[in-house]
């Protein structure tokens, strides 16, 4: 990948195809690449060489705001830090994607998925007013809430305690049950890996390739 | 050394990259006011330099409407080494060719001694005895804005009443020019035997004669001073090198003072800029400031460390002020010298220096003191919260109290070194309430935003730019106080500048008279008025015996020991008699005298005036006319309007107080502009001594003298603009990680660039419209209330400045904005967040 410091060798050679409504838990030790390999998923960064396709269409080939219209229509994306906007509302951080998708029941949907984690009573508070689990809470609520295609979390339950975590992570593997979904969660937990369909492991970059063949 | 002070040093190691603004701002305002304040003092430093040189002598003594007698000639013999005697008054300089060509212009007589002290600048060079002599024609030489507008030439012939001179070059420089402040025609030099047979200098004629006196080395001006004030009773006026050109001082006081204040109000943006810079310096403190208090330092310590760096920063930033203030004035001294008509000493002056940077240090405080008082509250449990760790509660009572005190010096500052307390204190409040307007729209859009938002459903740009102002972290507080101000201050210039003009150029000339006539012997008056009364483009023709006269004492006692200074016992006023009484409406209190009223002197007093003065019916008052003392008493009080530009008499007496007082006629006359000429000329065949004076071009440059104050009003408060250019700036920089980290997030949830784009421009526009409309309104109440109480006349909202105002807030804004918009835009997503996880 290409970086402020010049080119960085981040994955090697990976070759990984995920099928529809699959879940699949990208794990490996810090530094190993996964976050990167979800980003490059997710449009939001760019391979040098290679190429990332999703739901047929060639990720490299898209413009930014083609990609940013891609997510839009078919993805949903969970931070380990949340990333609200600091300046909206509970309600308008779910309803953003819901607008820019151009619904125009984006506030009722927006309201109905907040009540589905629970925090119906929560709709007008700011993020600084909401605690660390409420907030990730609003920010699956606003991956889901489109009904994406494909649901990318990056180490969701990482700033989270282990209950509120697991609270999550049931919310989570729930929703993509529900929405059928194809789920790619980067996480460094196995008993979280292990509810998923499958895990791929990585280490400096490359698939673990002892693990893929186990798991053939 | 202190442990506060070691802390603070440690912290300014880092460098001064989040100060940038901080210093700029103070820089800015302390600059601007100290470059105002060392023209101001240069000017008066000339002038007190150069004061025998401007006046033209040591000393003068002048005399309305005549000579010096004997005993007085005679007294300025005794006491100075030379005397030099002039003659100046409005004439008329004619062309006699085809067309005729006819010009106002301000005469001055000259005696041999003329100047006594500088020299005549003259083109061709040649000495002033040999432009001026007597060949087969006297010898003249002209202002060259004068021999421009007449296409002369040296060698051509003019006349002046009857007498024709012999034109031998362009008058460059006149030494002492400025003395007599600004005529109404330029200048024409020739000598008082020229002017003999002129017809011009006839008894009753308008005319002031200056005696300049060369004292021996050594003498005691203020003891020649005191002989000289025995003549002050035949109305022999004072006037020495101590202050040469008191018209000129002053108004370079009042314009300085004035401009000076202009400048304070780029200081407050400034210290907007600065209070922001201060606040976003500490947020990022929060967690060093939590950290020193879990290891035990006292809000004490933390405030005196953080207090000592912004006063470290204050020293920096006013002593850049100073430099660049103090430098300014030296760059550009050629080109000041030449904008101004007297002698400038440009130099570096303490005073003023020192004057800014008071103000600079006491901006600095007022405004940092209310964040850094804060910090005191920041507790150690910060570090272990996400939220809530910037401290945005009120600092304790005593910081209150100081931060009072600071304002209530940085005004009373103000209002000492100004020298004009009402007005500093006007602007003093105009800006407090300025800035509080602007605070409470930056929190009512703020809340407005917040509503609105909700209501925005479906518009993702719109919505999320409405968040932004509205939401947490806003930036609408410091976009609408520095821009607001400083649009506000330009919004008050311009609408009092376009009032002004209009009520000049547009609404006066439909009332008032087309041409004043001067100078009307008496024997002229019947063939003048037959002219005018059988003209039918004529519609109205008022004249008016005109003598001149000094208040000298009001009921036996000198006038300035009653009325002060007021204007109407400041040189001479013009005299009028009348044997019947005006209109019934006009008179105000007392009785008018009989038509054939014949006893001892009676007179009728302005109203307005008299009231100012404190004077009424039945007090008596001394006029002093051609040397002559009237005592007369105060029958009446009469209701007299200058607006018009009619004629208007402060004093009017009965016909018989002023028989054998030998006077002229003045005459207004309201024509057609089509036959404006022909009147002209008619008149100038008949009675070349009369002087017309056209009431526009007077009107014109009296709008040029405005236009010129305007001008400068608005580059100090450009450099107020400018300020509020660079804390909007540093707004935008402060806020640009917020934006690219909100960009970041909306591009993962499917926002287009253009969106985004969308999103910061309607912010950006938002908050600058809003910073604009108020600005129009504080401008509209600063306008209103300055030509209503100033003034004293009406005020009509003039929009074309005010929709200026707002498109070039909503443009300084939008520039600024998305000045630091391309980061957040280019940056990719995954860069962003995952620097964040």
């Amino acid at each position: 990948m290409d970086s402020n410091a010049g080119r960085v060798d981040i994955l090697h050679g990976i070759s990984l195809e995920i099928a529809k409504g699959e879940s699949v838990a990208l794990t490996g030790p810090s530094g190993s690449g996964k976050s990167s390999l979800l980003m490059l998923m997710g449009g939001l960064d760019r391979a040098s060489a290679g190429s990332v396709k999703a739901l047929g269409r060639n990720l490299g080939d898209l413009g930014e705001d083609e990609l940013a219209r891609f997510r839009r229509d078919h993805m949903g994306v969970v931070f380990q830090s949340f990333h609200l906007i600091p300046t909206m509302t509970a309600l308008e951080n779910v309803a953003t994607p819901l607008e820019l998708a151009g619904h125009s029941d984006a506030f009722d949907r927006a309201e109905a998925e907040l009540k589905e984690v629970g925090l119906g009573h929560r709709v007008g508070h700011y993020p600084s007013q909401m605690s660390g689990g409420e907030q990730q809470r609003v920010a699956l609520a606003r991956a889901v809430a489109p009904k994406p295609d494909m649901l990318l979390a990056d180490e969701p339950t990482g700033n989270l305690d282990g209950v509120t975590g697991t609270q999550i992570m049931d919310l989570l593997m729930d929703l993509q049950a529900r929405n059928g979904a194809t789920l790619i969660l980067v996480t460094h937990s196995n008993d979280l890996a292990a509810r998923c369909d499958r895990e791929v492991r990585l280490r400096d970059g490359r698939l673990d390739e002892a693990l893929a063949e186990a798991a053939e | 050394m202190n442990v506060a002070l070691r802390i603070a040093r440690r912290e300014l190691r880092g460098g001064l990259k989040g100060f940038r603004v901080f210093l700029a701002c103070l820089a800015l305002g302390v600059s601007a006011i100290a470059a105002v304040g060392s023209v101001r003092t240069s000017i008066e430093e000339g002038l007190a330099r150069e004061g025998a040189v401007i006046l033209g002598g040591d000393a003068e003594m002048s005399f309305t409407y005549r000579f010096a007698s004997d005993d007085e000639r005679a007294f300025m013999d005794s006491v100075a080494a030379a005397v030099s005697e002039t003659v100046d008054f409005r004439s008329m300089v004619v062309v006699d060719r085809d067309p005729v060509e006819r010009g106002l212009t301000q005469v001055r007589g000259v005696d041999a001694a003329w100047p006594l002290y500088g020299n005549v600048g003259l083109n061709p060079p040649m000495p002033i005895d040999a432009a001026l002599e007597t060949r087969a024609l006297p010898g003249a030489v002209m202002a060259p804005i004068l021999m421009d507008r007449l296409a002369l030439q040296v060698g051509d012939t003019f006349r002046l009443g009857t007498q024709d001179f012999e034109l031998r070059a362009a008058l460059i420089d006149e030494p002492d020019g400025a003395a007599g402040g600004f005529g109404l025609g330029p200048r024409t030099v020739v000598t008082l035997d020229g002017l003999a047979s002129s017809g011009l200098l006839e008894p009753g004629t308008l005319f002031e004669s200056q005696y300049r006196m060369a004292l021996p080395v050594g003498a005691d001006l203020t003891a020649v001073q005191v002989e000289a004030l025995a003549f002050e009773a035949t109305g022999a006026r004072w006037r020495d090198s101590r202050n040469g050109a008191p018209g000129i001082a002053e108004f370079v006081d009042r314009i300085g003072a004035f401009l000076v204040l202009v400048g304070l109000a780029g200081l407050a943006v400034g210290g907007v800029g600065v209070s922001s810079a201060v606040r976003a310096y500490l947020d990022g403190k929060v967690p060093t400031i939590a950290t020193l208090k879990t290891i035990g330092a006292t809000g004490r310590t933390i405030f005196a460390a953080y207090f000592t760096q912004i006063g470290a920063l204050t020293v920096l930033g006013s002593s850049l002020g100073l430099i660049l203030g103090a430098s300014a004035p030296i760059a550009f001294g050629p080109l000041i010298e030449a904008q101004l008509p007297v002698p400038v000493a440009i130099g570096v002056y303490a005073r003023p220096l020192a004057e800014a940077a008071l103000y600079g240090v006491l901006t600095a405080l007022v405004f940092a003191l209310w964040p850094l008082a804060r910090t005191e509250r920041i507790r150690a449990a910060a570090l272990f919260r996400e939220t809530g760790t910037r401290a945005r509660n009120w600092p304790r009572w005593p910081y209150l109290l100081v931060i009072v005190g600071l304002l209530l010096a940085l005004v009373g500052a103000a209002i000492a070194f100004s020298g004009i307390p009402m007005l500093a204190l006007a602007t003093a409040g105009g800006m407090l309430g300025a800035l509080v307007l602007l605070a409470l729209a930056a929190w009512a859009i703020r809340g407005a935003a917040k509503r609105l938002a909700s209501l925005a459903k479906g518009r993702t740009a719109l919505r999320t730019a409405l968040g932004a102002v509205g939401g947490p972290g806003s930036e609408a507080g410091s976009v609408v106080l520095s821009l607001g101000l400083g649009l506000a201050v330009l919004a008050a210039v311009g609408q009092i500048d376009t009032n002004l003009r209009n009520a000049i150029q547009r609404d006066l000339p439909d009332v008032a008279p087309s041409y004043f006539f001067v100078d009307i012997q008496p024997d002229q008056l019947q063939s003048f008025l037959d002219r005018m009364n059988g003209d039918t483009q004529v519609s109205r023709v008022e004249t008016a015996p005109m003598l001149r006269g000094i208040l000298t004492q009001i009921n036996g006692i000198r006038a300035a020991d009653v009325a002060g200074d007021h204007w109407v016992i400041q040189g001479d006023r013009g005299v009028t008699y009348m044997a019947g009484p005006p209109p019934a409406e006009e008179i105000v209190a007392g009785t008018w005298w009989p038509d054939d009223y014949a006893g001892p002197p009676l007179v009728a007093f302005a109203a307005e005036e008299a009231g100012e003065i404190g004077i009424g019916i039945g007090d008596r008052i001394t006029v002093n006319v051609l040397g002559r003392d009237i005592e007369a008493e105060i029958a009446a009080l009469r209701e007299v309007s200058f607006e018009n530009a009619g004629i208007g008499f402060i004093l009017t007496m009965n016909a018989s107080a002023l028989a054998g007082a030998p006077h002229t006629h003045i005459a207004t006359v309201y024509a057609e502009p089509e036959a404006e000429a022909q009147i002209l000329r008619d008149v100038a065949q008949d009675a070349p001594n009369i002087t017309a004076i056209r009431v526009r071009d007077a009107l014109d440059q009296v709008a040029e003298a405005l236009r010129s104050i305007a001008s400068a009003t608005s580059y100090a408060a450009l450099a107020t603009l400018i300020t509020g250019f660079v804390v909007l700036i540093g707004a935008a920089a402060a806020g640009e990680r917020g934006r690219v980290f909100e960009a970041a997030i909306l591009k993962t949830l499917g926002a287009s660039r253009g969106t985004i784009l969308r999103s910061f421009a309607l912010r950006a526009s938002l908050l600058g419209g809003a910073a604009g409309l108020v600005a129009i309104a504080t401008g509209a109440v600063a306008g209103w209330a300055v030509m209503t109480f100033v003034m004293d006349t009406t005020y009509r909202f003039e929009p074309i400045s005010a929709i200026a105002i707002v498109v070039g807030g909503v443009l300084a804004t939008l520039v600024a904005g998305l000045a630091f918009a391309w980061r957040p835009l280019s940056e990719r997503p995954a860069r962003v967040l995952r620097a964040r996880e």
